[in-house]
């Protein structure tokens, strides 16, 4: 039988070929696809996440552990849609206009996804306009914006501004982060949360969605967003 | 004494004129430096002489100031035309004389306007791979400047600016300039590899033994640049162990092995032993050149650049200490106990972020000058960073936030942090002034005019 501490383990340690492994066996066995994610690849990501927040983890850890964990999403993905799993929520995410640094960004749509999100990733120097239209085609709750440099920073508040002027600002969460990013930049753009790392971002996602109703306790706790 | 410092007959005013004739295509002559007739000045190198007292830990007559002198103390293309309409300068377009980055040649009336005390010593070969002659026109985000001559660049559909590999338009692009932005950023050209079969002779093809040519020039330009007024920090390249600027070599045509940033980070988690082989080696070719290089120069130069691997993150770090001592310590001590035996180079480390952390480890290696000090990074408070390392480290930047107060804040805020960094820093030597990193595309000139303005007020020139 397929052992899913040894899954969580090799998402842990950044063992890509052995967290395939155990998930190509555990599909085998026709294992409940929702069972390996929450029982072992949240648990894991979530360990993830805290070894980095304590500084036992860093970058290239968490590089690691994130292509274990996506290699085995890539095998479970066909088998969720079919099953009709559901996910903790949907997150659109990607650097702003300008900015090609993608590493950051895709440190968090890995911590996202090893969380039980589904995340539509938008890359790297994304126009205002495409998370407009990503927002009115993929209805997230929440929109990541992602920016390394200075000379980025200010795009974000025009893609805020964009959300507002196509109406879809209300229905979602804004959360930024990045090196220069600040909460009170954050706050003065009008963003809803800022996350200093990964695994805040998760943390806070996971705030934001508790508080729609369909998930989690259903109690509606948007005011008790945090920014950090 | 000419005003170049020069004197005619010697070897080195041969030199200079070659130079300046390759530069400037004039025929230069006495009083030339950079392409104009320039007075005598500052014939005593008072400039050199504070320089030399800070990087010695003993307390100069004013702090220094650097802007220009490497690829992580300058200033925007953009901003050195904004300096020099400010200045009322004489009218001509900017050299981008660091492609990758955009960065504009301080040329030497400016650097007296800035108030300047190091001169830069670079290769001629850039980060794209071409060198920096047959300069040419360009033009971007409505700016003249000028470029080398095979700074050869394509426009996408999107309006992005690719440029290619030593001006090779049927290479692969490997950079990218976002339409309407600043500088540009590596293409990854990272080829299929099987992680089984990695050869790290593929990651050290950038890192060449020296060409009797590449010291022609190097001994060429060093001499030029030797006028006996500022302090010379050179940047010969080589030495950088694992830079993740340089990783994806922007410079070669056909990179092969690890290019990709996530997997070379990977590879300091997964691949240490392809690391250690890939520095291992590089080390050996690394310090033949500085040793062939040393030979021609000597002790010209007061200050090497070493290496810009950055360490730090905006909130931690992107390995362990420990990690740091197994991969990159040995190397770097290697590197640094030659130079130190052998030479009279003080020896320059960059290190973005939060990278407090590593100092007690860059100390023991043989580091003796640190930058940008980076102190909006967590853990970088300026006054602890002085007291703990004050009198084993020379900090290099450090001297005002360029997130945020630079080129977002009003010239009083500048002042103020100016000011306060100054007093912070300078106590008993120790300390060039420059910003955290290059002045940004963007930062309005009246606060760059407001931090040079607060060094001199601080030194007591104002």
């Amino acid at each position: 039988m397929a052992d899913l501490k040894k899954l969580h383990d090799a998402v842990l340690n950044g063992d890509a070929k052995t967290a395939v492994a155990v998930t190509q066996e555990a599909i085998a066995e026709k294992m409940n696809p929702a069972a390996l994610i929450t029982e072992a690849m949240i648990p894991a990501m979530a360990e993830v996440g805290r070894l980095y927040e304590c500084e036992e983890y860093f970058v290239p850890e968490l590089l690691l552990a994130g292509r274990a964990m996506k290699g085995a999403l890539e095998l479970l993905r066909p088998l969720l849609a079919e099953s009709g799993a559901k996910p903790t929520g949907h997150v659109v995410i990607g650097a702003v206009k300008g900015d090609l640094h993608d590493i950051g960004k895709n440190l968090v749509a890995s911590m996202l996804e090893g969380g039980g999100f589904e995340v539509t990733d938008l890359g790297a120097d994304v126009a205002p306009e495409k998370f407009v239209s990503a927002i009115q085609e993929k209805r997230p709750q929440i929109v990541c914006l992602s920016a390394l440099l200075t000379v980025t920073m200010p795009a974000m508040k025009r893609t805020i501004a964009a959300l507002k002027q196509a109406g879809v600002r209300d229905r979602v969460k804004v959360l930024v982060g990045g090196a220069p990013v600040t909460p009170e930049y954050a706050k003065e753009i009008g963003a809803d949360g800022y996350g200093e790392n990964a695994s805040v971002a998760v943390t806070l996602a996971r705030q934001i969605c508790a508080g729609v109703p369909g998930f989690g306790d259903g109690k509606y706790r948007f005011n008790s967003v945090k920014i950090v | 004494m000419l005003a170049n410092g020069l004197f005619p007959e010697s070897l080195r005013w041969q030199q200079h004129l070659e130079y300046e004739r390759s530069r400037f295509r004039i025929e230069a002559d006495e009083n030339f430096i950079g392409g104009k007739k320039m007075p005598v000045i500052n014939q005593t190198g008072l400039s050199k002489q504070r320089v030399l007292d800070t990087i010695n830990h003993r307390t100069p007559d004013r702090v220094p100031v650097d802007f220009g002198a490497t690829a992580v103390t300058g200033i925007h293309a953009s901003c050195v035309a904004a300096l020099r309409e400010h200045f009322q300068l004489e009218k001509r377009p900017v050299k981008v004389h660091e492609p990758f980055q955009m960065l504009g040649l301080v040329e030497d009336d400016l650097r007296q306007a800035l108030c300047v005390d190091v001169q830069g010593v670079f290769r001629r070969g850039t980060m794209f791979g071409f060198k920096t002659e047959d300069w040419k026109p360009w033009c971007f985000n409505g700016l003249e400047v000028l470029v080398p001559g095979k700074f050869s660049t394509t426009i996408t559909p999107a309006g992005d600016t690719l440029i290619y590999p030593g001006g090779d338009l049927s290479a692969k692009p490997s950079g990218r300039m976002p339409k309407g932005f600043h500088f540009f950023d590596a293409i990854i050209r990272q080829d299929h590899f099987d992680p089984d079969r990695l050869n790290p002779e593929d990651n050290l093809e950038e890192f060449q033994p020296l060409t009797e040519e590449d010291l022609d020039e190097i001994a060429a330009d060093t001499a030029a640049a030797d006028r006996g007024d500022c302090a010379l920090l050179a940047s010969f390249g080589g030495t950088a162990l694992g830079d993740i600027a340089l990783v994806p070599t922007p410079n070669l045509a056909d990179p092969r092995g690890i290019r990709d940033v996530t997997e070379w980070y990977i590879s300091t988690r997964s691949r240490r032993d392809y690391i250690h082989q890939i520095f291992s080696r590089q080390v050996e070719i690394g310090l033949a050149n500085l040793a062939r290089i040393h030979a021609r120069i000597g002790n010209t130069i007061d200050i090497l650049f070493l290496c810009g691997t950055d360490f730090g993150t905006q909130t931690s770090s992107f390995c362990s200490v420990p990690t740091f001592r197994e991969l990159w310590f040995p190397y770097y001590k290697q590197m640094c106990d030659w130079i130190h035996r052998n030479t009279a180079w003080k020896i320059f480390k960059h290190s973005c972020g939060s990278s407090e952390r590593f100092y007690e480890s860059f100390i023991e290696a043989g580091i003796d000058v640190i930058n940008p000090v980076q102190c909006s990074a967590v853990g970088m408070d300026p006054e602890f960073l002085k007291s703990k390392y004050g009198d084993r480290l020379v900090f290099w930047g450090g001297g005002i936030d360029t997130q945020h107060i630079l080129p977002f804040g009003t010239p009083s805020e500048v002042r103020e942090q100016v000011l306060r960094r100054c007093e912070i820093f300078s106590k008993n030597g120790g300390f060039v002034f420059n910003a955290v990193h290059n002045v940004q595309a963007g930062t309005p000139v009246a606060n760059i005019v407001a931090m040079i303005e607060a060094v001199k007020e601080f030194n007591g020139e104002a």
